[in-house]
Formats: structure tokens, sequence, C-alpha cells
């Protein structure tokens, strides 16, 4: 019975009074991004999107352009079209942006079935697959996931689940997801154009629970117009992603431009650099900047380097309170904000995803000429001149539910998904970088010039760890983050409460350095 | 026939309710909160751990202010409850009755508003410069616009609060005003009394029950609400600054940003909330001698 109830229970108890001051249940929080900053909704588009259960899935060439994300979680279901003959098996799969051009998560699944159809049919398989697919655009992560671990428990959850790749650790240890390696020997000539780099980040304790749906570079954008203004000349403005990829312009010489730009009254005090208003992985690209290690390779345990993370939490309390090119109370500005202040020309330098490049396209409707005539992308700078410039990368995966009752059919559908014309419409769309080599090849791939130019960033690339405990790592450092941030502590204070609390938290699990 | 059989029979729906959604819980919890169950364990490779999840919270860096993030919201809060209620029942009970009553009714829109709707209309008003109803108004008196949500977190967690809460205390103030025998009021401007005199030394004395009922019941749901701070600040800004409890509690059993939500360790949250509501709402009934307000009376009316 403890089981049984357990979730239940626990929510009751939360609210084990009558709340006359406000009512019981709690909703969607209404944080403003995500892993992947989510884009709220635009000027005059629409709040809501009505699900749509048995549509059939389209041919991605005449896609429908994505729609305008929300504050609010939009799901819209999709179907593949009936299938004749057979025995028909239905699979389901649940995926999410939340930015809201990365639909073809889901459309790709039901695209498919087609191919996995035919697969079987010549095999002499009776069975067919039917796919039923979410795409949830404007939510939040740990909505979505909320939502996914009851399920599980549950048993209503779908066939697939699409989530970030740090999930696999905590959910393969629940049984929620299952091992891949068995399927991936029997099927392994379609994963073989996966680039080798992706696999680490689908393992746990050695053995791959996930398949990548995407990948992605965190650039640093910079206005060009604004750079001009400040006197630099053409050369040099686009020269820039080049220098920093050589480690010759550094984060001191973006600090001081982006104070010189404040000073010379090109921006606003407090809008020389913006990082992330959000919780999310993308801080950490500074914190490895700056010498930082997550996972003992050896041991898998998670790791504290505590010089790095002094290194980071100053890093980001000099922004604000000494430099004073990001604002005051920053952390936790809303997404639309965020976006609509950083597309309006206003701020020097902007931390982002590579999908943000599309997102600013298609959401906040700024032509993609002037986007490009306006705007560039270079790597993280390194901590110091000569030093390595660093971005992070958070692939999205596939993964098989330890509730399905066809795991072996949903693994394939999955491989089925991942071809380089599926995969290529995916990364156009929502400008995220190729997962297989012959994406390379691949002619619609070819034609993004975004794609190409940032390709070059996944060789400097950066993970955070797969480790059940990631999260209580992450709430920490986040907060003290945000703390230093706001002024509430100094640096080697929050590296001292952070080890403290990390250590009495993880336990053996934490290797201090 | 049994001598309690009728009260026994009228009192076992409400019995069973209580044990259904108050005990059961409070059981379970109590017992989840003595296991190691998470995301990781599952629901079914949960094992006992003893007291560890409390050991943990008494070891915690952050327990203390989340306490003290606890009693500063309950207290304030309250306090802008009931004295707004009281105040806004007062007026509107003192002035002409169509007026009072359309006054109330504005009051009331905070409470009929679907939560999460009221949430986000507080969230644009106070959203970042040049954005934001509350900029737009302040601007012009020469007040700098600001993100008010993350400059001034517990303003706004206590005014989105209070602004619902105070239209509870309202209800039952007005009510109880209404029930006073309208002959006192009377007689007291028969014998040259003002509206304040009459407020002091008839509507108030008289409201004392009304009041230790609106005090006991808001603390208790005060204590356990935590969703338009969710909805705002979600327990920020910096380093959980308008964290309290009950939040704490969804937050590490329910809502994981990463995936690894921690039934056990929330649960022990949970259930020390639920003992924390029950001392204090114990040292309130014997503070306002609640076994005042239910004794028989002293004198007989036939």
């Amino acid at each position: 019975m403890l089981a049984g109830v357990a979730s239940a229970a626990l929510a009751t108890a939360c609210s084990t009074t009558p709340v006359p001051s406000a009512p019981a249940k709690p909703a969607e929080p209404a944080k403003p991004a995500e892993s992947k900053p989510a884009a709220p909704a635009a000027a005059g588009a629409p709040t809501s999107a009505p699900a749509k259960p048995a549509e059939a899935a389209k041919p991605a060439a005449d896609a429908k352009p994505a729609p305008a994300p929300t504050a609010t979680p939009v799901v819209e279901a999709k179907a593949s079209g009936n299938v004749s003959g057979g025995q028909a098996v239905k699979l389901t799969a649940w995926t999410i942006g939340p930015d809201a051009p990365s639909f073809y998560r889901r459309d790709n699944l039901i695209a498919a079935a087609d191919g996995l159809n035919a697969m079987l049919e010549k095999e002499g398989s009776p069975q067919r697959v039917q796919v039923e697919a979410t795409f949830e655009s404007g939510g939040t992560w740990d909505a979505f996931k909320q939502k996914f671990t009851l399920a599980a428990e549950a048993k209503t959850g779908p066939d697939i689940i699409l989530s970030g790749h740090e999930d696999l650790a905590a959910w393969s240890t629940a049984g929620y997801v299952v091992g891949l390696d068995d399927w991936l020997k029997k099927y392994e000539q379609q994963f073989a154009d996966v680039y080798p780099s992706l696999w680490p980040a689908m393992k746990y304790k050695g053995k791959v629970y996930a398949i990548p749906q995407d990948t992605e570079a965190r650039p640093v954008y910079y206005r060009k117009d604004l750079l001009a203004k400040l006197g630099w000349p053409k050369e040099k403005i686009d020269g820039l992603p080049e220098a920093v990829k050589k480690g010759e312009w550094a984060w001191p010489d973006l600090v001081d431009t982006a104070k010189e730009a404040i000073a010379k009254n090109v921006v606003e005090p407090g809008k020389g650099w913006y990082h992330r208003s959000s919780k999310g992985v993308d801080f950490y690209s500074w914190y490895y900047q700056n010498g930082g290690q997550m996972q003992d390779p050896e041991s898998g345990n998670l790791v504290l380097v505590k010089d790095a993370l002094e290194k980071y939490f100053q890093l980001h309390m000099d922004a604000v309170k000494t430099h004073k090119i990001t604002p005051e109370n920053f952390i936790g500005t809303e997404g639309k904000i965020w976006h609509e202040t950083v597309t309006g020309g206003k701020v020097l330098f902007a931390n982002a995803g590579t999908w943000t490049w599309a997102d600013w396209i298609k959401t906040y409707k700024v032509p993609e000429q002037q986007q490009w005539d306006n705007v560039g992308f270079t790597l993280v700078p390194a901590a110091q001149k000569g030093g390595k410039p660093v971005t992070l990368s958070h692939p999205l995966v596939y993964m098989v539910t330890g509730g399905s009752k066809n795991q072996e059919l949903a693994f394939r559908l999955i491989a089925a998904a991942t071809t380089p014309e599926l995969n290529s419409k995916h990364s156009v769309e929502s400008a995220h970088l190729a997962i297989l080599k012959s994406q390379e090849k691949d002619p619609t791939y070819q034609k993004d010039k975004f794609l190409l130019a940032t390709g070059y960033m996944s060789e400097f690339t950066t993970f955070v760890p797969n480790h059940p405990k990631f999260g209580t790592y992450d709430e920490i450092i986040f907060r003290l983050l945000s703390a230093v941030e706001g002024g509430q502590m100094q640096p080697k204070q929050a590296v001292e409460v952070a080890t403290t609390e990390l250590q009495a938290q993880l336990k053996d699990d934490l290797i201090v350095k | 026939m049994n001598r309690y059989s009728t009260a026994i029979f009228f009192m076992t729906p409400a019995l069973l309710m209580v044990a259904a959604f108050f005990v059961a819980p409070v059981v379970i919890t109590l017992g989840m909160s003595l296991t190691d169950m998470a995301t990781t364990t599952g629901l079914s490779n949960w094992q006992w751990s003893g007291l560890d999840n409390y050991q943990r919270m008494v070891r915690g860096s952050f327990t203390l202010l989340i306490l003290g993030n606890t009693i500063f919201y309950v207290v304030v809060t309250l306090a802008f409850n009931v004295v707004m209620g009281l105040g806004i029942a007062l007026l509107s009970s003192h002035v002409e009755p169509h007026a009072g009553g359309l006054f109330r009714a504005i009051w009331l829109l905070p409470r009929i508003s679907p939560s999460v709707v009221y949430a986000l209309m507080w969230t644009w008003a106070a959203a970042a410069p040049p954005y934001g109803v509350i900029n737009q108004l302040v601007e012009p008196f020469g007040v700098e616009g600001r993100y008010w949500i993350n400059s001034d977190p517990w303003l706004i967690v206590f005014l989105i609060n209070g602004f619902v809460g105070a239209s509870f205390g309202m209800l039952i103030f007005t009510s109880a005003i209404k029930s006073i025998p309208e002959e006192l009021f009377r007689a007291a401007r028969v014998d040259g009394a003002n509206a304040w005199q009459i407020a002091r030394r008839i509507t108030l004395p008289l409201l004392r029950w009304p009041i230790l009922f609106v005090l006991t019941y808001q603390t208790m749901s005060l204590f356990a609400s935590y969703e338009y701070i969710l909805l705002t600040t979600n327990g920020g800004p910096g380093l959980y600054m308008t964290e309290v409890w009950s939040l704490w509690a969804f937050h590490t059993a329910l809502s994981s940003y990463f995936g690894n939500l921690e039934f056990g360790y929330g649960a022990a949250l949970a259930a020390v909330l639920v003992v924390m509501g029950l001392l204090v709402s114990f040292v309130l009934l014997r503070i306002f001698r609640f076994n005042d307000l239910v004794s028989d009376p002293r004198i007989e009316i036939t």
C-alpha cells in the first residue's frame, strides 16, 4: 500500500489543510526558460493550439511552420496513418521543445512509422506500427519530467520518452528506461553513422540507455552593429570567432569591450553581457572555462573543483556588481523580456543556444538577413589569453521506457527516425547541430549556412554528467550562484557553503578537489 | 439503543473523510519519511532508512533559513490578511449598503479568479522595465522601474497572498458584524457615539470569536500554501529568499529540473510541516481559549 499511494499521498500531505488564501492545486511553474530558453508567445500569436489526435503525418517537405509557443505548455498530438493489414501495434511517444521549432522531435517518429512498417513487411513480420506522439512547446522541463516520472510509476507512460541525456542516469536506476546495448548490437548498422563523441553522453555505468536525437552548442552571440559603433573595423568584427577559437581574444577582452560600450553609451548599463536568466546547463560553460570538472571518469562520481567554482562565482559577481555589464536582479527575468531585449539590438553580448538563432527568426520575427547582418556568434572565450575556448552541449535523446510492452519495436522506430534526411530537417528547422556524420553531406543540411558555420563548436564542447544525483548538485550550485549575483554571499563563502552542503547531501558520490 | 448511536451516525461520514484524507496521508507520509524512496529507487526498490532524512534536514545548510522564511511569511501575510479583512469589513459595513456590497464584491475578484490566471497577472504587472503595469504607474512619480519580483520579492509575495486572503477575513467579519443586533448600534448612536467609537466599543469586542477563527484557519492554511510563491518567485531570487517549508517539500519531492525526485526526503519535510501545523494550532486554540467558545452557555434562555 505504501508504494502504491506514495506519491499521491505526498502531494496530499504537502497541502493537508484547506487553503483559503490559495487554492491547493499547484499549477505549472511560470519560469521563463528551460535548459533551452523557452520562447513565450510572440505578439499576436495564438495562446493555445488545439490537439489534433489523429492527424496523419505530413511529409516533412510541406511541414507547417512552428506554432508560436506560449508561456504555458501547449501539447499537440499527432498520429501516423492507419495501418492496413497485419497486426497493428500502437506505439506512443512524448516529446518536448520547449522551443517551438523543435516539433520534428515528434514528427520524425511519426514519419519513421512508414519506413519501419516497410522493413517489417520485408521481414515477413505480421506486426505493423501505428505511432501516436505528442510535442510540448512553451512548457517547462520540471513539469514535463514530473509528468513522465509519475506516469512511469503509474504504468501509464509512453513507449518512447524524449528528454535531456542527463536524465538517463536517474531513470535507468529506477527502471523507467531500459538498456539498449543488445538492440544496438542487433541493429548496429543503423547507428554506425552517429558521431562517436556523442555516445559517452548516452551511457551510465558503461551501458547505453539512449539514442541521440540532436545536439547543439551554446555560443556567445554578439552585435556586429554595436561593435561597429565602438569603432571596430569590419575585418575585426568578422574575425572575432577565429580570434576566440585561437585563444587570442579571451574573457577579459569581452568584459573590457562590454564596459567600453557602456562607457560610450553604445549600450545601456547592464546590457553589456546577458547570460541565461533561468536555471539550466549553460552556466557550466564558465565552470569548465575555469578548469572545472564535473565527473570523475574512473568512478563516475560527481566532482567539485573548488578553485574553478570560486572563479566561476567571481566572474558572475564581477559582471553584475563590479563591471555592471549584467543587470542587477537578472536571474529570474522572464524569457520573453530576455529575448525581446536581445533581438531589439540592445545587448552587446548574449549567451544562448544554437537553436535560439532559429527561434529569433521564427518566433521573434527578426528578418533572417537582418540577423545575419547584425549578429555574429563565437565560442565562449577562454578564461585568459592563450587558453582554450569552450561551449557546452546538451544532447536531447530518445529513450525506450521500462513500461513499454513493445520495447524492441520502440527501439526500431527510433532507429528508423535516425536518418540523415529526418535529422537534417529537424536540424535546419530548429538550428540544432547534426548527430550523424552523413548529415554533413545531406542537401538539406548543406544549405543551412548557420549550421555549417557553427559545426566547428562541437570540437570545443563539454557535457554535464550522467549521474542520478546531478539534480541535487545543480540545485545547490545554481542557488548559490543566484546568491552571489544577488550580493547575498561572497564567492569564497559560497564555495565553502557549496562544499559543505554537497558533501552532506551527496556523501560518497562526491569528490572535492 | 446506545446513547451515542445518533452521534455516531452523524459523525461517521465526517470521521471517514478525515481518516481517508488527513490521517491516512499523514501516516503514509510519516512512513515514507523513514525511507530512501526517490526516482532512483522507484516505488518498488526503496529501503527503510531510519531517521536519515531527518538527520539530513538538521544538518542542512539551508534548513534554518527556510524555517525563518516560513515564519516570516506566515506572520506578515496573516497580519495583512486579518487587518485588511477587518478594515474592509468595518468600512463597508458602515457605508451605504449598496456601495458596501460593491466594494466587497471588488475585493472578492482575486479570490474568484483562477489562481494561475491571478498569479500570471501579477507576474505581468511586476515585469521588468520597460514592461510592467507597476513600473508604468510608479515611474511618473520618479520611482525607478525595476523587476519587482526579483528586487522586492517578499512585497510581491505578501501582496499576492494578502489580496486573496483578505477577502476571506472580509466575508467572515462582515457576516459577523451583520449578526450583531441592530439595537446596540442604535442605542450607541442615541448616546452620541461616532463611527470609530461604535467600532471600538461594540463591533470589535463582539468579533473576538470570528477573529480567532480567521487567525487559526489562515495560519494553518498559510503554513501549507505555496502556490503563489511557486508561480511568481519560485522560492527565489538568490539563495532561497522566498522558499517556504511547503514549497521546499514540493520542490524536493515533486519538482526536479534534472529528474531525480526525492520522495522520502520530501515526505520528511512534509511530516515536519504537519507537526508544525498541529503545534501552532494547539497553541493558538489555547491562547484564544477555544474551549470557551464551544462550552455550554452559563445562562439558559427559555
